[in-house]
């Protein structure tokens, strides 16, 4: 609640007041926070010096609130956690009390000193006067500033159409949001759309999906664009603008009706992605009978241009010169829901998958399971097209891979997915013998203990506690498994008829392009997914303003938590575009026209293209609006024309000065 | 030798708010051990790095001065790391025309889940400043 | 183009010198095919081996194996090697040399006694990697065409060893460790045909001092391999390893005189280092290959007869 603005032009004295957080033990089980009270008066400009346990609590505000609204003080610095976690917090809390919310500054002392050297006492201690000092003096030279206020543009691009990005697409699109849908197949479903059903209600995952599959093709509100890629983004939050590229169909999707014809009359045959290789489809295609949108494309790659689909359209619907389409989009907010892809099992050499036929993936098996897919629901195995008799699972292929082989994390969905396939299978074929050999069982959702537990019980499925150390086939492509059954302790050789990865989710290949476009850091550790802003608290929104996350580009996961990262994202992005305007830290540069000598230097250097010359005047100019606050062009002035609010030379430089202790300076050195 | 042992190097980072400073922050909350040598002063972009921000740094008598920013291709604003790329060798050079060993300014990339290449290095820069010595400002090398 | 002649120092070790020196002669007549030139290493000790010593202490391993290192290094050329157990050894001390300063320091202490001074510029490569990688098995292919026609064809189980392959880090290999193929690409180029057999990276028993101190548990690693072996219908057992071959080669031996009762019947599969037949593959004598035994000598190897594989090879010219 602002009272009264106190007025202030940055030219009266500071008078500061130094805040030092215990934060429970974090900081005071180091160091000596009443010594470091002390040690801040001493510092030039500070009138007073607190503490207290919790900061950032209500009555640690209130303690800094109280002291301004008093006039004790006209500066803040708060000793404590990483301005990454409270900054905001106590910009509020200044300008609640009327203090303008930039003269304020927090000093790290816990994620940089304490818990980085939590043995070192006298270390933690000197490192944590350091960055108080150095606090004190940028906050002595701080000048208040207004926040600037943007539009949000009432639309969002949702990135991916799978369960994720639809059910988003929906929900904003029933707000009364215009939702730009892009999705780089032919057809949205994502892999929900391969899958035969779903845990743990063994749900038919087509029946789920088709219907929001063709209702979001329905809404009002929703521009689905298939087969379409986001080439280039630029702008910020409330402000996006997006390149998409249409790929071209080769077909006119308008008059397309989707009788299949030119499918049946084409000679070309290659492999059915959506089926993962297992079933052909022909050069013109759709991906599988329910896809929507349902009209045909043509692949490319692999038509040989022979003009019998041309001829026998009814409607005429073939381009051969098809070209792409590039579409310009203004959205305010976007929602990244790309999705995963399978690990690549032929990197585990000794399970033998691309050598032994009958050895196949869990996506696979998938395909084979649905009644749409490739055997027409009966699983057959690829060497001689017989129902297997015995299966063996392997979990944990490509995850918990501590070797470099795969990955370190685990996928979340694969006991389960395999408990849910070895069911399917023994419902139609009970007396088969399956066994799962699995590290541990992580059935951890709502109702997934108990359908584990009914398929060992009731199923009959075997669960074996050991990893299979390799397999091998005889002349009649049966395999002999090795494993080991450690709560029995022995060893385990098994001959069945075929052989099923669990494969763990791993990120898209083209994740690093995502992240480059959209400007989201992808994490660069061996997770490889897009980084949410804070583990616990953010887990859809990202680092960059105005861009969510959904689904498992953020990480792998189930159906249930995807679609409510959905909902949370389309939510997230609602809030935004609901309240019409976002506020941006007015953290831009300025040009000094009486210092600016015209070199021009500086205008080459923005990539926001923010600065241009003016010609009449013959300086530089930055556009407030287009400026992020980025520093560039304040560091390569060579006049030092160009000052930056917050993070100036004026700051700056006071930082570093005041950061080298008295006695480590220079014998007979003034500055 | 034993003045050496003692000598704990002053060593003053600049790191960008989006990638080092978050990826310094994840070294904290996993607890990431480090000695205490390390001050951080926080910048929005790799490419606010003023070369008279490191000089300052020097002559005022800090022994290492660690600049850490996004990887290249990953800057929070496009390009901003890519411009301090290449300030850094003609900052190298200048320092040693001062008679500064260039080791005392050093450029690193770190993103914002590098926690542990963080410590690695942070822990690698102080024993390689231990063998140079204190600044040369202070008698050094 | 002629390329720079490429030049190792043979690092010899134990088994090879006192038990096979024809595997020496083999390689040394092949490499010489290639213009590659081996020089010998003048004061050469035992690696040390791998098992025993670094069993042991590894700070005595880690000496030992650096003063071999540095005989190298002042020759100023890399180690040529042909055992899998020196391989290891070598391999990894100078691996470990390289990147942990502090036993880098304690090596050099103890190697100043004797004026030596571990550096780590020589490479540590086994005559499998050099023949793969540096003459490449396209390479090899040609001059076997011109070395013996028509081209052998017979049917090979190919041991690789242990050592060889793993730890997968250290190992030029791609870290395609589980299944791998350069090892049959490599001897296939003799026109022979490598069989796949159960097991077949299983260790010959032999290494870890298992031989040494357990002798019947070693041999039984070797009476399960050759079994395998035998099931496969292989007629030749191809090693890159002299301890390996020592095992399966004298081991075959005493395989068959302990095992005699659990057998079905005797093993009487030849055994060859890879570089003999690489060397008849490009013509050259059996004489020349150590292939023929003096029936005047008295526990010298080979000990399994090679007479069946040389009537094979005598038939095919």
């Amino acid at each position: 609640m602002v009272e009264t603005e106190i007025k202030l032009t940055g030219r009266e004295t500071p008078k500061i007041g130094v805040y030092v957080c215990w934060c429970g033990i974090n900081i005071g089980g180091v160091v000596d926070v009443p010594k470091l009270c002390e040690y801040s008066m001493t510092l030039p400009n500070v009138v007073l010096a607190s503490e207290y346990k919790f900061m950032c609590s209500d009555i640690g505000q209130n303690m800094i609130m109280e002291d301004i609204r008093e006039g004790k003080i006209n500066r803040v610095v708060v000793a404590s956690c990483s301005p990454r976690m409270h900054e905001q917090t106590f910009r509020r809390a200044c300008s609640d009390a009327g203090l303008n919310q930039f003269l304020f500054e927090q000093a790290n002392i816990r994620e940089h000193c304490t818990w980085v050297s939590m043995n070192d006492v006298p270390g933690a201690t000197k490192i944590a006067q350091d960055h108080i000092r150095m606090a004190v003096a940028k906050v002595s030279v701080l000048q208040p500033l207004e926040v600037t206020t943007v539009d949000v543009e009432p639309s969002c691009l949702v990135v991916g159409a799978g369960i994720a990005g639809i059910n988003a697409a929906l929900d904003l699109g029933n707000s009364g949001y215009k939702v730009y849908l892009v999705e780089k197949n032919p057809t949205v479903g994502g892999h929900m759309a391969q899958l035969d059903k779903t845990f743990p209600t063994m749900d038919c995952s087509s029946c789920i999906t088709t219907p929001k599959m063709s209702e979001v093709s329905r809404n009002q509100n929703i521009e689905l664009m298939t087969y379409s890629e986001v080439v280039s983004l630029d702008g910020y939050v409330g402000n996006f603008q997006a390149k998409i590229k249409k790929k071209p169909h080769y077909i006119d999707q308008d008059l397309c009706t989707g009788c299949g014809q030119c499918a049946e009359v084409c000679p070309v045959e290659c492999a059915n992605e959506f089926d993962l290789g297992m079933k052909p489809r022909k050069a013109a295609y759709i991906s599988f009978p329910q896809a929507v949108p349902g009209q045909y494309t043509i692949d490319m790659d692999h038509c040989i241009k022979c003009g019998i689909c041309e001829e026998e359209c009814p409607t005429k619907a073939i381009k051969y010169n098809d070209k792409p389409e590039y579409v310009d989009v203004k959205v305010g907010t976007i929602i990244l829901a790309t999705g995963w892809d399978p690990y690549d099992a032929t990197r585990m050499e000794q399970y033998g998958f691309g050598r032994y036929p009958n050895v196949i993936m869990a996506l696979q098996m998938e395909r084979l399971l649905s009644s749409f897919g490739p055997t027409g629901g009966k699983v057959k195995r690829p060497s001689d097209l017989k129902e297997p008799e015995s299966i063996v699972f392997i979990q944990c292929v490509g995850s918990r891979e501590f070797t470099g082989k795969g990955r370190k994390y685990c996928s979340r969905v694969c006991c389960m997915y395999a408990t849910k396939q070895a069911r399917s299978y023994k419902e139609k074929h009970p007396h088969a013998r399956i066994y799962i050999f699995y590290i541990d069982i992580r059935a951890f959702g709502k109702g997934y203990e108990e359908f584990y537990h009914d398929a060992g019980m009731n199923y009959g499925i075997n669960f074996i506690r050991g990893r299979v150390s390799e397999l091998y086939e005889n002349e009649n492509h049966d395999l002999i498994v090795r494993a080991e059954d450690t709560l029995l302790q022995r060893q385990i050789e098994l001959k069945v008829d075929m052989v099923i990865l669990s494969i763990g989710l791993e990120p898209q290949s083209d994740i690093d392009d995502i992240a480059r476009i959209f400007n989201v850091t992808a994490t660069k550790t061996e997770d490889g997914f897009l980084m949410e802003a804070h583990p616990k608290l953010r887990p859809v929104d990202t680092l960059t303003d105005g861009i969510f996350v959904a689904g498992t580009v953020q990480g792998p996961k189930d159906i249930p938590d995807t679609v409510a990262q959905a909902k949370a994202a389309a939510s997230s992005a609602a809030t935004l575009m609901a309240k019409g305007q976002v506020e941006i830290e007015p953290y831009f540069a300025k040009v000094l026209d009486f210092k600016c000598a015209g070199c021009k230097s500086c205008i080459s250097l923005c990539a926001y293209k923010a600065i241009t010359f003016n010609e009449y005047e013959r300086v530089a100019e930055i556009s407030e609006i287009l400026c992020k606050g980025c520093g560039t062009c304040v560091a390569a002035c060579p006049s030092k024309a160009i000052v930056q609010n917050h993070f100036g030379d004026a700051q700056i430089l006071p930082m570093i000065k005041s950061a080298i202790p008295k006695e480590l300076k220079a014998r007979g050195s003034e500055n | 030798m034993s003045s050496q042992e003692l000598f704990d190097p002053y060593i003053l980072g600049i790191f960008c708010n989006w990638c080092s400073y978050a990826g310094a922050d994840g070294a904290g909350t996993s607890r990431m051990q480090r000695p205490a040598n390390f001050r951080i002063i926080r910048v929005m972009c790799g490419g606010r790095m003023d070369p008279q921000f490191v000089v300052n740094a020097l002559l005022n008598g800090a022994d290492g001065v660690i600049i850490s920013h996004c990887h290249p291709g990953d800057c929070h604003y496009v390009e901003g790391n890519l411009k301090t790329i290449r300030k850094m060798p003609i900052l190298q050079l200048y320092l040693k025309q001062f008679g500064i060993n260039p080791k005392r300014a050093k450029y690193i990339f770190i993103s914002a889940s590098e926690g542990v290449q963080l410590t690695e290095i942070a822990k690698q820069y102080v024993e390689e400043l231990r063998e140079l010595g204190p600044n040369p400002i202070r008698g050094g090398n | 183009m002629p390329k720079d002649k490429l030049k190792f120092a043979l690092f010899l070790g134990c088994v090879i010198p006192n038990r096979y020196p024809m595997i020496e002669r083999a390689t040394r007549s092949v490499f010489e095919k290639f213009n590659i030139e081996l020089i010998d290493m003048e004061g050469a000790s035992c690696c040390p081996a791998p098992g025993v010593f670094r069993g042991f202490d590894i700070d005595t391993w880690l000496v030992v194996g650096a003063r071999n290192i540095t005989i190298a290094e002042e020759l100023g050329v890399d180690i040529a090697l042909m055992c899998n157990g020196c391989y290891g050894s070598l391999l990894e001390v100078n691996h470990t040399l390289k990147n942990d300063k502090k036993k880098l320091k304690m090596v050099n202490e103890h190697l100043a006694k004797i004026g030596r001074e571990f550096k780590g510029t020589s490479e540590i490569r086994h005559v499998v990697d050099i023949l793969y990688h540096d003459v490449g098995v396209q390479t090899i292919q040609n001059r076997t065409k011109y070395g013996r026609k028509p081209p052998l064809h017979l049917k090979l189980a190919l041991h690789y060893g242990c050592h060889l392959l793993k730890p997968s880090e250290t190992r030029p290999w791609d870290q395609k460790v589980e299944k791998p193929t350069f090892f049959d690409e490599l001897v296939e180029v003799s026109g022979c045909k490598s069989i796949d057999y159960k097991d077949k990276f299983l260790c010959c028993g032999a290494g870890g001092g298992v031989r040494g101190a357990f002798k019947e548990l070693s041999l039984d690693y070797t009476r399960e391999k050759l079994e395998n072996i035998s099931d496969s219908g292989a007629e030749v057992i191809i090693t890159a390893c002299p301890f390996c071959h020592l095992q399966l080669d004298l081991g075959q031996l005493e395989v068959n005189n302990l095992f005699k009762d659990k057998i079905s019947k005797q093993f009487k599969i030849p055994v060859l280092y890879f570089t003999q037949l690489l060397g008849l593959a490009l013509g050259m004598s059996k004489e020349e290959l150590g292939l023929v035994r003096s029936p005047d000598l008295k526990g010298v190897p080979p000990f399994t007869p090679l007479r069946p594989v040389l009537k094979k090879i005598g038939e095919a010219t």
